[in-house]
C-alpha cells in the first residue's frame, strides 16, 4: 500500500484501559490494543498536521495475559494517595501495518503536501525508534518500535479461527480529523482471526457518539515548517549524500 | 467478548431458573435474580385476601428470610435518604400508623411509597395482587393490625418496645419471635406481602414470577433516557447507578461507579463519567445479577479476593484449583494408590466428564475480583479460554504436577492414598505454614493460575520456600510433614517436568541431588526398623535433614557415624540396607560427595526410595507381574 509502515511494537506491560471500570479508578486492561492507542504509537513514531494516520491491521504476537498490580494513585482532594488495582496485559506484542493520508480537512497544509518525503521520514523515524516516548496505553507502560515485516514469525493465535472482543472503543475522532466542531467516540466490534485484528477505518464505525466539543486549532506556514523547507535547510544542494 | 457481555450472556443463557431458590452447603439461599430485582431479608410477613382485606401476619424464621424484592435504581443504592422499594419494605415506609407507635421520622416516606406504589397500580402493567396490597395499605392500619396478632409488641404507652428486657420477660412469658430474628429494635422490621386468591397457587409475591414480570414491566416505562450502549452497541435505557453487594450482603464496593471527582479519572477529555462510557440499565442489571448468582454458586473467597470459574453454557467447570481428589467426587471407583498409566486414564475420564458433543466452541471464563479500598472492586485477573484448550491443560497439570499424597480422609474419616496434584490452597500453606495469613493465601492462588492454566513454571519462590519447609521436619509434626513433603514433591516434579520424574524409584537415576536423597532415606528407615514399633522418636536421618540439605557431604558422615549402633543392633538384618547404601554410594562420583546443597530433586529421591522399602512384598510381586503382563501386551512401561 502507498505510504505504508510496518513495525513491531513489545513492552513489558500494556493497559489499554476499558473506559467502564476507568471512569471509577480501578483500570482494567482491554484485551487487545485499540485504534487509538495505536495510532497514537504511530504518531509518536511520526506525525505532522498535514497528515493522518489509518491503522490497517495489528497481529497478536503474544499469549494475552493479566496480571494485576496494586498502585497508589495520588488522591487530589484529601491529598495523599489511595490505593487501586491497575490490571495489565503482560508481555505484549504485536505487528502492526498502517500507511498515511493527507488530512483533507487541513487545506490550509497543503504546501507540505510532499508525499514522498514524509514517507521517508516516517521510515527513518521508525528505525530510530520513533520520534517521542512510545507507550503502550498508558505512560507507566513504556514501549519500544522496531521495524519489521507484518506477518513474518509465529504468532501464538496463527491457528486460531476466531476470537470475538464484543464491542470495544476505536477511538476518538477530534475536530481535524472530521471538520466538526465536536469530538466525538467511536465504537466498533472487534474481532481476531489467526491472531490478526483487521480494522475498520474511523468513517466506517457506525457507533458514534459525541462526547465533546473542540476546535481545530490553524496551522500555516508562519508556525508550522514544510518539508521542503526542512530538507533545504539540511541539505541546501539537494541532498547528493542519500 | 468483555466481562460484561460475557456475564449478560449467561444470565441470558440460564433465564429459564430467575427467580428460583437453590440451596448452598450451609443451607443459605441464593438464586438467580430478575431485572430491577434485588434480595433482602424479611422478618414480618402479611397474608392478605383479594379484596385487600388482613387474613393474618407471622414472622419469619431466619432460614426463610431471603426474600427477591422489586426495587429502582434510586432505592436499590439508597443510603440514609428516605427512597422507598416499590413494594416490599420497612415499617416506616409501607406503615400509614407508623408515626403513632415510634414518632416521627425524617421526610415523609410512607407518603413517598404509597404514591409510588399508586403509580404502579395505575400503570398498564398493574397487577391484582399488588392493587390489593395497595388497598391494604391505604387503609393505614397495618401497626394496629400486627400488634393485634401479637407479631410486634407495644408497652403501656402504645410504643413500641425497644428491648425485651427480663422484666418484661416476667409479665409476658417467654421472648417473642420478632426479637429472635432482628438485630435491631423492632421498628426496623422488613414487611413482606402474599395474597391468596382461591384456585391460585401461589399466593407469596415475592415468588410469584408475573408480578416480578408486571414490575419490570412498569419501570421500563420510566426509564425514559436513553443512550448508546457499550456492551451491546444499542440505543437502550441508561443506567445511572450500578449495583454493590457483590460479594455479599454487607459488600458496598462497586465494579463500575464514577470517580472523577477525587480521583480525576477522565477529567479533560470527558465533560461527565456519562461522556466517558454509557452502559445500558438491562444490561447493567443482569450481568451485576449473574454474577453475583455465580459467586454464591461455584466462587469462593479468600480475604476478600473472589476466585470465579464458570462456562457461560454449562456452569460446571472443573475447579482449576482443586486438587485431583476433588476431581474423582463424582466417580465411583475413585481408588488411589495407581499405576502412573491407569491414573493417566481416571483423570482423563474425570476430566472428559466435562466434555460435551458439539461444544468446542464453548468457552471458560475464569475471574479474580479483589477491592483494594472498600468502595471500589477491581478485576484482577481476567480469563477468556476455549473449554476444550481449559480441559487440557488442566490435564496437563494432573498429569505433570503430581505426586502420592497421604493427607486427604475419605467420608469415613480415613486417610486414603491419591496420586494426583495438590490444590492451591494446600500449596499454600506447603510454601508458607499452617500459620499463613490469608493475604498470603490469596495471592498465592492467584499466582498459580498461569502454572495451572497455561503450563508456565511455579513461582520460584514457592517451589524453594516449599522445599526449605520440607526439609525441615523437626520443626512440625509428622503428618503435617508429611504432608508438605509431598506436596514439595509435586511441585519438584512439577518443576522437573521435563525430566519425567514418577513416585516409582528411578535406580538409573544419576543425579547427585536424587541419589543423596536415596541415601537419607535408607537411613532413615534403617534406623527406623531397628527401633522398632513402639519407638516414636525422630531417627537421625530426619532430625539432621536441614543441615544434610545444606551441607550433605559433612552431615552424611554424622548420619552414617551415628547409624552404626543400629546396624550393629539389626545384625545380620541389616545386612539388606547396608547393601543398598553401598550400591547407591558408588553411584555417587566422588567429585559429587561435597558439601554443595542439594536441589529439591533430593526430596523426589527420598521419597521414591523410602516408599520403595515400605513397599510389602505382595506389592512387590503383583507390581512385577504388571510389568510382565505390559512387556507382552508390547506396551511400554512407565
Amino acid at each position: 500500500m502507498r505510504n505504508q509502515l510496518e513495525f513491531e511494537v513489545f513492552g513489558s506491560y500494556a493497559l489499554f484501559s476499558d473506559p467502564v471500570t476507568k471512569i471509577g479508578g480501578e483500570k482494567f486492561s482491554y484485551q487487545v490494543p485499540t485504534y487509538q492507542s495505536i495510532k497514537g504509537i504511530v504518531e509518536s513514531i511520526y506525525w505532522k498536521p498535514s497528515l493522518l494516520w489509518y491503522i490497517d491491521e495489528v497481529r497478536i504476537m503474544n499469549p494475552i495475559q493479566t496480571e494485576s498490580k496494586g498502585v497508589r494513585p495520588i488522591d487530589y482532594t484529601k491529598g495523599g494517595n489511595t490505593l487501586a488495582y491497575y490490571t495489565y496485559l503482560r508481555n505484549p506484542r504485536y505487528q502492526v501495518r498502517c500507511h498515511f493520508e493527507f488530512n483533507p480537512h487541513r487545506k490550509d497544509l497543503i504546501y507540505d503536501h510532499n508525499e514522498h518525503k514524509h514517507h521517508n521520514i516516517a521510515k527513518r523515524a521508525l528505525q530510530a525508534g520513533g520520534r517521542r516516548d512510545i507507550f503502550l496505553g498508558s505512560r507507566e507502560c513504556q514501549g519500544y518500535v522496531e521495524p519489521c515485516v507484518f506477518g513474518e514469525g509465529k504468532g501464538f493465535y496463527d491457528e486460531v479461527p476466531e476470537v470475538d472482543f464484543g464491542l470495544m472503543v476505536h477511538g476518538i475522532s477530534y475536530p481535524d480529523e472530521t471538520g466538526k466542531k465536536e469530538r466525538e467516540t467511536r465504537l466498533w466490534r472487534a474481532k481476531m482471526q489467526y491472531g490478526v485484528i483487521r480494522f475498520i477505518r474511523p468513517e466506517e464505525c457506525t457507533l458514534v457518539r459525541k462526547t465533546g466539543e473542540g476546535f481545530m486549532k490553524s496551522f500555516d506556514s508562519t508556525n508550522m515548517e514544510s518539508v521542503d523547507v526542512l530538507y533545504e535547510e539540511w541539505f541546501p544542494r539537494g541532498g547528493g549524500s542519500e | 467478548m468483555s466481562w460484561l457481555a460475557t456475564l449478560n450472556q449467561t444470565y441470558e443463557n440460564h433465564a429459564h431458573v430467575i427467580g428460583q431458590f437453590e440451596k448452598k452447603a450451609n443451607d443459605r439461599e441464593y438464586a438467580l435474580i430478575p431485572v430491577s430485582h434485588t434480595t433482602q431479608s424479611a422478618h414480618i410477613e402479611v397474608i392478605l385476601d383479594g379484596q385487600g382485606n388482613f387474613i393474618t401476619a407471622k414472622v419469619i424464621d431466619k432460614s426463610e428470610a431471603s426474600t427477591i424484592i422489586p426495587c429502582t435504581e434510586a432505592s436499590a443504592s439508597r443510603t440514609s435518604a428516605p427512597v422507598p422499594h416499590p413494594l416490599f419494605d420497612k415499617l416506616i415506609y409501607v406503615a400509614g400508623d407508623y408515626t403513632r407507635y415510634c414518632g416521627e421520622g425524617k421526610g415523609t416516606p410512607h407518603a413517598d411509597y404509597m404514591e409510588q406504589l399508586l403509580s404502579w397500580c395505575e400503570s398498564p402493567a398493574a397487577h391484582p395482587k399488588v392493587k390489593s396490597v395497595y388497598t391494604y395499605l391505604s387503609k393505614g392500619t397495618l401497626m394496629a393490625d400486627l400488634i393485634r396478632e401479637k407479631v410486634l409488641w407495644v408497652d403501656e404507652q402504645e410504643k413500641l418496645i425497644e428491648k425485651w428486657t427480663p422484666t418484661l420477660e416476667e409479665k409476658y412469658g417467654e421472648r417473642p419471635e420478632i426479637f429472635k430474628v432482628i438485630a435491631s429494635d423492632q421498628s426496623a422490621a422488613f414487611v413482606r406481602f402474599a395474597v391468596q386468591i382461591p384456585g391460585e397457587a401461589e399466593s407469596r409475591l415475592w415468588r410469584d414470577p408475573s408480578v416480578q414480570q408486571s414490575f419490570v414491566q412498569f419501570y421500563d416505562r420510566l426509564l425514559s433516557e436513553r443512550d448508546l450502549c457499550y456492551v451491546t452497541g444499542e440505543h437502550l435505557p441508561y443506567a445511572d447507578k450500578h449495583a454493590s453487594r457483590i460479594r455479599n450482603s454487607a459488600d458496598k464496593s462497586k465494579l463500575i461507579s464514577a470517580n472523577d471527582t477525587s480521583g480525576f479519572t477522565f477529567r479533560g477529555r470527558f465533560r461527565n463519567s456519562r461522556d466517558a462510557v454509557s452502559i445500558s440499565y438491562e444490561v447493567s442489571q443482569k450481568a451485576h445479577n449473574a454474577l453475583k448468582w455465580l459467586i454464591d454458586r461455584q466462587g469462593f473467597i479468600v480475604d476478600g479476593k473472589v476466585f470465579l470459574v464458570w462456562g457461560p453454557d454449562r456452569l460446571e467447570v472443573p475447579d482449576p484449583f482443586g486438587d485431583t481428589f476433588s476431581l474423582y467426587q463424582d466417580e465411583e471407583e475413585a481408588s488411589g494408590d495407581l499405576a502412573h498409566k491407569e491414573y493417566a486414564n481416571q483423570i482423563r475420564r474425570a476430566i472428559g466428564g466435562y466434555r460435551f458433543d458439539g461444544d468446542y466452541k464453548a468457552k471458560v471464563i475464569i475471574m479474580v475480583l479483589d477491592a483494594a479500598t472498600p468502595g471500589r472492586m477491581s478485576i484482577v485477573y481476567y480469563r477468556d479460554l476455549n473449554k476444550e484448550l481449559f480441559l487440557d491443560r488442566l490435564q496437563q497439570w494432573h498429569e505433570t504436577c503430581l505426586w502420592l499424597h497421604r493427607y486427604r480422609k475419605d467420608g469415613e474419616n480415613r486417610t486414603i492414598s491419591f496420586l494426583g496434584a495438590p490444590s492451591s490452597r494446600d500449596i499454600a500453606f506447603a510454601a508458607y505454614g499452617p500459620r499463613a495469613s490469608d493475604k498470603i493465601v490469596k495471592v498465592l492462588i492467584e499466582r498459580m493460575l498461569p502454572s495451572i492454566i497455561d503450563g508456565a513454571k511455579i513461582p520460584l519462590d514457592i517451589v524453594r520456600s516449599a522445599v526449605n519447609r520440607a526439609s525441615n521436619p523437626v520443626g512440625m509434626e509428622e503428618w503435617e510433614w508429611e504432608k508438605t513433603l509431598s506436596i514439595t514433591c509435586a511441585l519438584v516434579n512439577k518443576t522437573y517436568e521435563k525430566e519425567g520424574f514418577t513416585v516409582g524409584l528411578d535406580t538409573a537415576n544419576k543425579d547427585r541431588s536424587y541419589l543423596f536423597g536415596r541415601m537419607l532415606a535408607i537411613a532413615d528407615v534403617l534406623e527406623r526398623r531397628a527401633l522398632g514399633r513402639d519407638e516414636k522418636r525422630a531417627t537421625n536421618a530426619i532430625r539432621y535433614m536441614n543441615a544434610f540439605a545444606q551441607r550433605p557431604g559433612r552431615t552424611w558422615t554424622i548420619i552414617q557415624s551415628n547409624l552404626q549402633p543400629y546396624q550393629a543392633r539389626m545384625g545380620t538384618d541389616a545386612g539388606y540396607y547396608n547393601r543398598l547404601l553401598d550400591e547407591v554410594g558408588s553411584q555417587l562420583k566422588a567429585e559429587h560427595f561435597t558439601d554443595r546443597p542439594l536441589s529439591g530433586l533430593y526430596l523426589l529421591g527420598f521419597y521414591s526410595q523410602r516408599h520403595e522399602l515400605y513397599k510389602s512384598k505382595k506389592e512387590k510381586d503383583s507390581e512385577a507381574e504388571q510389568i510382565n503382563e505390559n512387556y507382552e501386551m508390547g506396551e511400554d512401561v512407565q
